[in-house]
């Protein structure tokens, strides 16, 4: 299960932990749409994420290219081992951006 | 009988020679009308007995896209993987992987000896090898996360470092995904003990893979392609094995667990 925690601010931030499987869509998009509100952009961290497979990182990689659609890009931070792993597997900063990724 | 492939824009279909007969069966999918059996079988034969993988392009009529015979032996038979790519291009910038990109690394597989491609008897024998460890029936995301955390218990115990632990539990959680997303929703993941290894068996009884039509993306919202939980389990584990057809899909996910 997914869980996350915002921090509002000039470049709020959604804290993830758990888990991001099939299951996790709704809990991102919302979190997501709830930090975004008035915001230029938002942060996602991942330093909590203890597993992610393909399915969540398909969430992860809609969501972004929806969000850079509507001029309030995600950047991503704190990529855990198992997110890093997978995300570098799957091309993922091919296909959101190398931007998108603060080291 | 029916050209199965016809109008879809990518297909792979597995047939199977046997030495002594005088035609190929097929594996996943159907023997396609145009295809010259005579032929099928003297190349397999060759393959055979040379033990080399050989791979035709094959050209059709109005098409600059050559498609794609692969003669794979495989000890006392020959497999033959027929890729059909009807034209379709790669996607760049597509989120999507492309298509003919993930039926050439199962062809890939399949050519290296990591994927094999079961009939129904090698299903029924692999599947009853060694003892049972444990089984879950699965339809929805909380049975794959609590076995997705037995299998990786059961690693844990066998010793398996960390990282082979985390990549095998990633490749279990794509295939329950993968039957959860394709394979009607619900089936069974099962944890088998073999003297090297262990086995998980994730099997349902939906339609089959789509592997004759690959064009649909999955209608599930925020869903990726199936592609990639394939590429996964390709990479990550040390052995599979696949059946696939129109009464179900059966996976056979192998870890080594001897050196």
């Amino acid at each position: 299960m997914l869980r996350t925690t915002i921090a509002q601010g000039p470049a709020p931030t959604v804290f993830l932990a758990g888990e991001m499987d099939l299951d996790c869509a709704d809990t991102l998009r919302e979190a997501v749409a709830e930090a975004a509100r008035g915001a230029q952009m938002v942060v996602l961290d991942f330093a909590d994420v203890e597993f992610i497979d393909s399915s969540g990182t398909g969430i992860f990689v809609r969501l972004c290219l929806d969000m850079k659609s509507q001029s309030t890009p995600l950047l991503a931070r704190n990529l855990s081992p198992a997110v890093r792993g997978v995300f570098e597997m799957l091309r993922v900063p091919e296909l959101v951006g190398e931007d998108v990724f603060q080291s | 009988m029916v050209d199965a492939a016809a109008g879809s824009p990518v297909s792979l279909q597995v047939y199977r020679y046997t030495p002594g007969d005088s035609t190929v069966r097929p594996v996943i999918g159907e023997i396609e009308d145009a295809l010259p059996q005579d032929d099928l079988v003297a190349h397999a034969a060759e393959a055979l007995t040379s033990g080399t993988f050989m791979c035709y392009a094959v050209s059709q009529d109005d098409d600059f896209v050559a498609d794609e015979l692969c003669f794979v032996p495989q000890g006392d038979h020959c497999d033959i993987l027929n890729i059909r790519t009807n034209g379709w291009q790669r996607h760049h910038g597509d989120h999507r992987r492309s298509l003919v990109e993930i039926l050439n690394n199962l062809a890939a597989a399949v050519a290296c000896g990591k994927l094999r491609v079961l009939d129904a008897a090698q299903v029924a024998a692999e599947t009853a090898a060694g003892k049972e460890v444990f089984h879950f029936d699965i339809s929805g995301s909380a049975e794959l996360t609590a076995a997705r955390e037995a299998v990786d218990d059961e690693l844990r115990a066998a010793g398996i470092d960390d990282a082979t632990r985390k990549r095998t539990t990633l490749c279990i959680s794509e295939a329950v995904t993968n039957m959860l997303l394709h394979g009607g929703g619900h089936g069974g993941m099962t944890l088998r003990r073999l003297h090297d290894r262990l086995r998980v068996v994730v099997a349902d009884h939906g339609s089959g893979l789509n592997f004759l039509n690959w064009m649909e993306p999955p209608k599930a919202k925020g869903q990726a392609s199936m592609g990639y939980g394939f590429k996964i389990i390709l990479d990550y584990l040390d052995a599979v094995g696949l059946s696939t057809g129109p009464d179900g899909t059966t996976l056979l996910l192998d870890r080594i667990t001897t050196n």
